[in-house]
């Protein structure tokens, strides 16, 4: 990624926001999983209840992640099923390849994982000779459109129906100008039913992965990662080291807020849980680092791998709403996209696309504290001398200034008298990005300590 | 040093105090149970046939294999016209499947299935439809109860099931039908 | 009660009729209001742009202000710059006089609320109100239970208001979403803020009310100035000047 202007969440925000209608369509459509949320919350009594135990049993395994991910292992390999170990997104990719390459692997089928997208695997993958095939309706629509992800659970949120039409037209052949949902859902399970029925090789993201049981949960509601991973004989399974859960019990906590959160369902149209390869076939867990033991370095930062990846956050973000996901320079976007991203934006800007009201952290089902991440991130940011917006320039004047009454009354005196005297035709040129949009304040006579002490001095 | 290695050793220097495992406990919801059921079945895009058990169930699948469909049954007392093939693939023509499932759970209608006695463990995804049948007195309220009963022994796979297939990927508009079953019907016995 | 005001920079500066309709207020309700001198800054802006070098100095200046200051509570007429404070009081300082200034610290609606009711308003105010849920009162300061939040509702902004006469108070659409003003969010991110002002202005404007009622002065002075470009037909007012304006 790079680190031009181009690249800046403000820069990329103001050219989404060109097209106020397309804005406005892309926050309905999120604020709608947002209202659906809410109704499905509302409708169990002990919603607040299980957010509080989800996020203590997030917090429990994060700081007991050495014995269960060991205990996890110990069970999977009782399991028959293999596990790999990778610090990096490069040796995830290299381990992948490995177990492909082996099998002779010329087909994959992948159902969704934002940890192969961090990982950047599709191309890695693609440039040794292996087709990946995105099975998510919305992933496979990015990955025909060459785009990356918007969303973490709907990906192609931002596309209009006669978008992915034409683009449906263009690559799997449907009728020119048909833009019906239901049309354009079918042909893509034509599509890529074709595609399970002959691919070598199947590779999921994990849900849970749950220590005493030594089993993977993927949940789907297309059941694109079932048909995939039960096909053909080699099924593997990409997890961080944050999806370790301890036991079923701890399962059934998120299995229970994960869809209510995420599109307001009451769970997903399928939970499965894979305890072992199928008969005669091969199973592979990764288990991935790749920055998250810095993370829980930092007891602040620690706190974002208590996420479930329902993408409730994004629903709610104002901001990202009316920004969208591409605006992000990471591969997650919205409020957990900065939380877990923001020390890799080279544009150090991502941590300031946020007004830090506090919706995020109300909407988590694990009592993520969003906000509270990203402000820590400005700081972690400021201290590295990596301030965007020319705050670096500015911010120390404006300390010094604002600590010192006599300045500030004295300038604020004569900011009052230019709003009063000068024509607004004349201020608004220099008041930037405030007199841009919106109208200044309409000055006061006097400031109220100067009102005071007339007054009741 | 192995990655593992490296992995669990970077792990020393977390910040984070240890925490407690919170204890689960959380009131159930017991009073209609099957009523429940229903109601989140149906929010999830499934039928539910409460009357009639399995001689309904068999009259519909005779139904089905007088029109000329294709209909397996992993259930015993229900006979289909196909048997289990030799591979999994063998099922792609398959248009009705029955499969018996251990529970289901009143708070989101979903059903248990494991899939050890299914042959292959694609049946319930690959058919065009798929029958579920559970015992009435087998439905639970919630998932902390469903995942307490649940059987899923060492190599087992087995999945919750709530409804048939469907995505929202296009403009929000709901789908049912992506890429596993089209519908699903649940009996009762 | 014997009251310190806390008004904030932006109060003081911009919009001193908040500032004087809370000390008006107070005094209507029988306090004894000061003002202390030597305010400046919570830090806020410097904060929240992750700079606490550059915080330290103005925030501890303005906690001195209050140290040692014979009162029953500081009250502020602006939730956001009172969560800043108490954080930046307690990030900067954590002696025992600090911890006395911060014990102390009352948003206006909080403590017409929680500490000092009012008794009896003297007149109606028979007009529509729309609320302005900003987020730090809500979220932060526990003003109402955000619309997040599950389970049993409370609302002490709206339990105070609703107690006047008469009064008619609405929600606009989206109720407790953020206004999009951010402090230096509104330079930095201008677009999205602005269309954040923009749509918080409309839905205010949609509900007929005659004013857009809030308890957080920099939102209201966002969204006024949303509302006098956009031409809408609604008016920016504190909850200070509504209760000043009824007792």
């Amino acid at each position: 990624m790079s680190t031009s202007k181009s690249n800046v969440h403000a820069h990329k925000a103001e050219i989404f926001c060109k097209d106020e209608s397309r804005v406005d369509w892309h926050s309905k459509a999120l604020w709608t999983l947002r209202e659906k949320r809410d109704r499905a919350a509302g409708s169990i009594p002990e919603w607040e209840q299980l957010r509080q135990i989800g996020s203590e049993m997030k917090l429990h395994t994060l700081t007991h992640l050495t014995e269960y991910l060991e205990e996890f292992e110990q069970n999977c390999i009782k399991n028959n099923i293999k596990v790999h170990w990778a610090k990096d997104g490069a040796e995830h990719n290299r381990i992948v390849h490995e177990i492909l390459a082996k099998h002779h692997v010329k087909k994959v089928v992948k159902s969704k994982s934002m940890l192969t997208e961090e990982c950047h695997m599709n191309p890695y993958l693609e440039e040794r000779g292996i087709e990946v095939i995105d099975t998510d309706l919305g992933e496979r629509i990015i990955q025909l459109a060459e785009m990356p992800p918007s969303h973490i659970v709907v990906p192609a949120i931002h596309m209009k129906k006669e978008e992915v039409g034409d683009l449906f037209h263009e690559k799997l052949g449907t009728n020119a100008g048909a833009s019906d949902p239901l049309y354009l859902t079918r042909a893509a399970r034509q599509h890529l039913r074709e595609k399970f029925l002959s691919a070598d090789a199947a590779m999921t993201g994990v849900n849970m992965a749950i220590a005493d049981k030594g089993a993977v949960v993927v949940c789907t509601n297309e059941g694109n990662a079932d048909m995939g991973a039960n096909l053909p004989k080699l099924q593997l399974h990409s997890m961080g080291i944050d999806k370790i859960v301890p036991n079923l019990e701890s399962a059934a906590v998120i299995l229970r807020t994960l869809a209510r959160n995420a599109t307001g369902q009451p769970v997903t149209t399928y939970s499965s849980f894979y305890r072992g390869p199928q008969d005669g076939g091969e199973m592979h867990v990764i288990i991935v680092d790749n920055g998250r033991t810095d993370m829980l370095k930092d007891k602040i930062l620690a706190e974002a791998l208590k996420c479930i990846r329902c993408g409730g956050c994004l629903n709610t973000c104002p901001v990202y709403r009316r920004s969208g996901g591409h605006s992000y320079n990471y591969t997650i976007p919205g409020p957990i996209g900065i939380a877990v991203g923001a020390q890799h934006d080279d544009t150090n800007s991502i941590a300031w696309a946020c007004t830090l009201c506090g919706s995020c952290s109300y909407v988590c089902p694990t009592k993520v504290p969003l906000d509270k991440i990203i402000h820590h991130h400005r700081r972690l940011k400021a201290e590295a001398g990596k301030l965007p917006y020319g705050k670096s320039n500015y911010m120390p004047l404006v300390g010094k200034f604002m600590a010192s009454e006599t300045a500030l009354n004295c300038s604020m005196g004569i900011a009052r008298m230019a709003l009063k005297i000068l024509p607004g035709s004349l201020l608004k040129p220099f008041s930037g990005a405030w007199g841009k949009y919106r109208e200044l304040p309409v000055a006061p006579n006097s400031s109220f300590e100067a009102w005071f002490k007339k007054n009741r001095g | 040093m192995s990655s593992k290695q490296h992995i669990l050793n970077a792990l020393k220097s977390a910040a984070m105090a240890p925490h407690a495992m919170p204890t689960i406990d959380v009131a159930p919801r017991i009073d209609d149970l099957v009523g429940q059921f229903e109601a989140n079945l149906i929010t999830v895009a499934g039928t539910l046939h409460r009357e009639g058990g399995l001689v309904n169930l068999q009259a519909t699948v005779d139904e089905h294999i007088a029109q000329g469909m294709q209909v397996i049954s992993m259930v015993e007392g229900i006979s289909g016209n196909r048997e289990v093939s030799a591979t999994a693939h063998e099922l792609s023509d398959i248009d009705y499947a029955v499969i018996p499932g251990d529970c289901g759970v009143a708070e989101n209608g979903a059903i248990w299935v494991n899939t050890k006695n299914l042959g292959h463990r694609v049946t319930p995804f690959i058919c065009e439809n798929l029958l579920l049948v559970i015992e009435a007195k087998s439905i639970v309220a919630n998932m902390h109860q469903a995942t307490s009963l649940m059987t899923l022994a060492p190599g087992e796979f087995g999945t919750f099931i709530a409804g048939p297939s469907k995505t929202a990927d296009i403009e929000q508009a709901l789908v049912v039908g992506a890429h596993g079953a089209c519908s699903l019907n649940v009996y009762l016995t | 009660m014997k009251i310190a005001l806390f008004i904030p920079c932006l109060v003081n500066q911009m919009v001193p009729e908040v500032g004087i309709a809370t000390l008006e207020l107070l005094e209507k309700l029988g306090h004894q209001v000061i003002l202390p001198s030597g305010q400046t800054c919570c830090g806020q802006p410097m904060t929240n742009s992750g700079c606490f070098n550059e915080a330290k100095k103005t925030t501890l200046k303005l906690l001195n202000a209050f140290k040692g200051v014979e009162c029953d509570a500081i009250v502020c007429p602006a939730a956001s710059c009172l969560v800043a404070a108490k954080e930046n009081f307690h990030e900067f300082d954590d002696s025992p006089e600090a911890q006395a200034v911060i014990a102390k610290l009352y948003e206006l609606t909080e403590f017409l609320h929680d500490v000092a009711p009012i008794p009896a308003f003297s007149k109606p105010f028979p007009h529509k109100i729309s609320l302005q849920m900003s987020c730090h009162g809500i979220r932060m300061l526990d003003l109402a239970t955000p619309s997040e939040q599950m389970g049993p509702r409370k609302n002490k902004f709206e339990a105070v208001l609703a107690a006047i006469p008469e009064i008619e108070i609405v929600y606009p659409d989206k109720l407790d979403e953020c206004c999009g003003f951010g402090g230096t969010f509104a330079v930095d991110e201008g677009a999205v803020s602005a269309k954040m002002g923009k749509d918080k202005a409309q839905a205010h404007a949609a509900t007929g009310a005659k004013y857009a009622v809030g308890f957080d002065p920099s939102c209201l002075l966002h969204i006024d100035g949303m509302v006098r470009r956009q031409k809408l037909p609604i008016e920016t007012r504190h909850i200070a000047q509504i209760l000043n304006a009824v007792l």
